[in-house]
């Protein structure tokens, strides 16, 4: 009797499902890279002798300047706030992380609201002082402007991080480095910053793409870049091989950070070894310092996140009774389920690529899998335009075959589902990680021990692994939820024609000159936005301790 | 009858690592407890996985109960095995009660599940409130739990990784004759994973020596420990003594002194000589006996360990009893009742 039958060890219907998943979610990728190879579009010589040229100069200015922006304003407050005993300390580190809940589109044209000639500033100096503000000294809608939005939007990345860094360096190593000599200044610059450096370029890194994928906040200003040639490739001109081309080659932006981030990583091992460290002893600086501490600290916070919020709070009020109606609650409930149920598949689907690589007795599975996660380093814009090729081309053939051409509408091109695939594709990442870190933390054995007690792999993930590992699955929602109602440029390219989300709408009205209206929209999206930072942020500490 | 039947089971976990488990066979007869003994990465571990189906081996083949279970690239999954399995952190299920625990392997169709639970959790010595959950209990209670949860469904054979490796040393003696007994008493055959020799030489009905995914020997413990195949299976047992010795007629000439012996005859080059500490007696009287001078003594309580000297420095340890004294001497006398001769080049 041959009980083996058909039991081939390495196969088993996960490995299935999980590379079916992968086919799917690569397709957007292989689609840009095979079309790269077809002829550029009749725009294409156009946009190389006309524009080209200044989309790489915006790009790459925009890039360096949040770089050395977000490095100044990330390292300060992280070292701060990690080694310095000042009032408010423990409340600037979760107050710094806020601007992230801020899309950098929205804090765009709510500092151009402040800024401006009905803005509170210069009402304050006209009716005070009686001082006319010449506009053009606080012209933000420029190339320096947006550096300083995203900037300040962004700089959290770099601030958590590297924060994390210096929480986790040893108090020997600074204790020998002040042993030797050294003062705290020379210990900065010479243990604790190049201890750091890793952390802090990864957090760069992770701006960097921030900034590649921004659309709203440059296009609003006016400066063009990468992105916003795809837009204008895209609709104003119609062509999508010209919209490729330029996606391409935004990618190879990408790919340039990602690279130049992992070979500054190497293979070095900046942690010290020992298991358990203590965490470095914080300083009481004299009070002079103290209250200098504070004041730089209180400073970014205020001009990071508490006087856009406040503007948009006041502008909501202004507002509100003309804008919260029945309209605006359908545009709540939509925006929400979408990102709700982009959260749930993104979830589902990280569940069945993990499980697959759980049950799978081979390591290069790993590394296949990764490519699920791509995305998330992918700019939306390019994203859109990967998913939007192979859509219509299905649109066409089903067109061709199965309907004569009175039907009208589209099937796949156009509709919710092509907008939530590509969120699946572009947040992927956000949902498969936490999934991941909870299946590492049960670890392997309650899984062997219950398919030894002669469960099946199914039952094995609905009786044992997922009840184990909610808190992941529901924080994976979350933070998909939270991005997919942030998301912009993907969903201005994909979203069904009229179809708003609160993103699209805050965006739409503000370019149209109600930005005091897009404000209502704008305060659910950062609100929402909160929750999930302020979760971040345990989760860190947590870890710390 | 025959359980279990490993033949020649390689594995290799990465392609440019050595083997973990290199040509590895052995049988496991019904009923019989069957240690596996060796140093971390001697691939014990590995081979309890690969009898599980957690593992699948690169060849060889595996049977268990007459069926081929193991073979090329086919292997029965996991969970169609009927293998019991203890793991070395226990894997309960921290959201089910230990009562659930037990209960999750047990099929409707085997009769009274709840009764079959209650049952096992009581062969394993376990009287508490079976509605608390796993996290409330203490690590040797947690095991009892892990031990019933994986003998509750009648498994075809029990497997235990490390299964005493996280309780203390007072604990340990006791735990492994009460484990010893629930085994015998439900008659199940058993493999258990171990670095520690002591666990094997207690528990095990037979043992068998692991080095670098190579099989040593397998056996019953007398025999290993009397009748070790090489020097490394020899040292597993504890510390041997090894001293250089030229055979004449009569006997061997030592640098501690001669030994009489007429098998002496049989070589012709130098040899070497080896016996265990507890091979030795320390003697009073001088006279035909080795001598050395005493380097240091180590009480145990349960007995001494003497350290002698020869002229040039080379030592040896004999065990005496822990009564002895030796105040005020300087040299002692002692004979080997018991000494392996082993070809010196």
């Amino acid at each position: 009797m041959d009980i083996l039958k058909k039991n081939y060890f390495w196969w088993n219907k996960w490995t299935g499902y999980s590379l079916l998943i992968l086919l799917l979610v690569a397709t957007p990728l292989f689609t840009i890279f095979i079309k790269l190879f077809d002829s550029p579009g009749g725009s294409w010589s156009h946009i190389a002798n006309n524009l080209l040229m200044g989309y790489f100069q915006n790009t790459i200015l925009l890039l360096l300047g949040v770089a050395i922006m977000t490095f100044l304003l990330g390292v300060s407050t992280a070292w701060l706030v990690s080694n310095y005993e000042f009032p408010g300390r423990k409340y600037f580190e979760w107050l710094l992380i806020l601007p992230l809940g801020f899309p950098g589109y929205i804090m765009a044209y709510t500092y151009v609201g402040i800024l401006d000639y009905t803005g509170p500033i210069q009402v304050f100096f006209r009716n005070t002082f009686d001082m006319q503000v010449r506009g053009s000294l606080i012209d933000i809608m420029n190339l320096p402007g947006a550096v300083f939005i995203l900037s300040i939007t962004l700089f959290p990345y770099v601030f958590l991080i590297t924060r994390s860094s210096f929480l986790q360096q040893s108090k020997t190593l600074q204790e020998a480095s002040f042993l030797l000599g050294a003062n705290r200044f020379k210990t900065f610059f010479k243990v604790a910053l190049p201890m750091a450096r890793p952390a802090i370029v990864a957090g760069i890194a992770l701006a960097s793409m921030e900034v590649l994928n921004d659309y709203g906040t440059v296009k609003y200003f006016g400066v063009n870049t990468f992105t916003t040639g795809i837009f204008r490739a895209w609709f104003s001109m119609g062509d999508s091989s010209t919209a490729i081309y330029l996606a391409a080659i935004l990618m190879v932006f990408v790919f340039v950070i990602l690279y130049l981030e992992s070979l500054q990583r190497g293979n070095r091992q900046y942690s010290a070894v020992n298991g358990i460290q203590k965490p470095t002893a914080r300083v009481h600086p004299t009070l002079g310092k103290k209250i200098f501490y504070t004041s730089i600290c209180t400073s970014i916070f205020l001009i990071s996140f508490l006087f856009p919020f406040l503007q948009l709070v006041n502008w909501v009020s202004l507002t509100y009774t003309k804008v919260v109606n029945q309209d605006f609650f359908l545009l709540i409930f939509r925006s929400f389920g979408l990102a709700a149920v982009s959260g749930i598949f993104i979830v589902i689907l990280s569940i069945v690529l993990l499980y697959a690589l759980r049950l799978s007795p081979f390591k290069w599975v790993k590394n296949i899998t990764k490519i699920a996660t791509l995305g998330y380093a992918i700019p939306g814009a390019v994203i859109a335009v990967g998913v939007m090729i192979p859509f219509i081309a299905m649109d066409k053939w089903v067109y061709g075959n199965l309907f004569s051409s009175q039907v009208a509408g589209l099937f796949f091109s156009g509709t919710l589902f092509a907008l939530v695939f590509a969120y699946i594709v572009r947040f992927m990442a956000v949902g498969y990680n936490p999934v991941e870190a909870g299946f590492q933390k049960i670890g392997i054995h309650v899984n062997e021990a219950s398919r030894l007690l002669g469960a099946r792999s199914t039952r094995t993930l609905l009786k044992i692994d997922l009840p184990l590992i909610k808190t992941s699955l529901v924080s994976g929602i979350l933070l998909v939820f939270v991005d997919v109602l942030k998301e912009l440029p993907l969903t201005l390219i994909l979203r069904p024609f009229n179809y708003q989300t609160l993103a699209t709408k805050a965006f739409d009205m503000a370019t149209n000159e109600m930005i005091a209206e897009s404000a209502n929209a704008a305060l659910i999206i950062i609100l929402t936005g909160i929750i999930p930072i302020i979760f971040l942020n345990r989760l860190i500490k947590k870890r710390k301790l | 009858m025959r359980i279990l039947s490993l033949q020649n089971i390689n594995k290799k976990y990465n392609k440019a690592d050595e083997f973990a488990v290199n040509d590895v066979s052995f049988d496991v007869e019904e009923g019989e407890i069957l240690a596996l003994v060796g140093e971390s990465g001697s691939g014990k571990t590995t081979l309890l996985r690969l009898i599980a189906g957690l593992e699948h081996p690169d060849s060889g083949m595996i049977s268990l109960m007459g069926q081929t279970i193991v073979e090329g690239v086919k292997s029965l999954p996991a969970h169609e095995r009927q293998v019991g399995m203890v793991f070395q952190d226990y894997a309960l299920f921290p959201h089910l009660t230990i009562l659930e625990n037990v209960k999750f392997g047990l099929k409707k169709a085997k009769g009274n599940r709840e009764q079959i639970a209650l049952e096992t959790l009581k062969l394993v010595g376990l009287n508490e409130d079976f509605s608390r959950y796993p996290h409330q209990l203490s690590g040797g209670q947690q095991q009892r739990v892990a031990l019933a949860r994986a003998i509750a469904p009648n498994p075809k054979i029990l497997l235990m990784d490390e299964p005493f490796s996280n309780l203390d040393a007072m604990l340990k003696d006791q735990v492994r004759e009460e484990i010893r007994q629930i085994i015998k008493k439900t008659g199940i055959t058993a493999i258990f994973v171990t670095h520690d020799t002591k666990d094997a030489l207690s528990t095990a009905d037979r043992i068998a020596i692991l080095h670098k995914g190579f099989l040593q020997q397998i056996d019953i413990p007398k025999i290993l420990y009397e009748n070790p195949v090489n020097p490394y299976v020899a040292n597993f047992f504890g510390k041997r003594n090894e001293i250089l010795a030229t055979p004449t007629e009569e006997g061997f000439y030592t640098t501690f002194g001669f030994i009489s012996d007429l098998e002496a005859k049989k070589y012709t080059g130098k040899v070497i000589l080896q016996f265990r500490p507890e091979h030795g007696e320390v003697v009073q009287r001088d006279g035909q006996q080795l001598t050395g001078k005493i380097v240091k003594i180590s009480y145990f309580g349960s007995h001494q360990m003497v350290k002698l000297a020869d002229d040039e420095g080379k030592r040896v340890t004999i065990r005496t009893n822990p009564g002895r004294s030796f105040e005020g001497m300087e040299r002692a006398s002692f004979y080997l009742w018991k000494y392996d001769v082993e070809e010196a080049f």
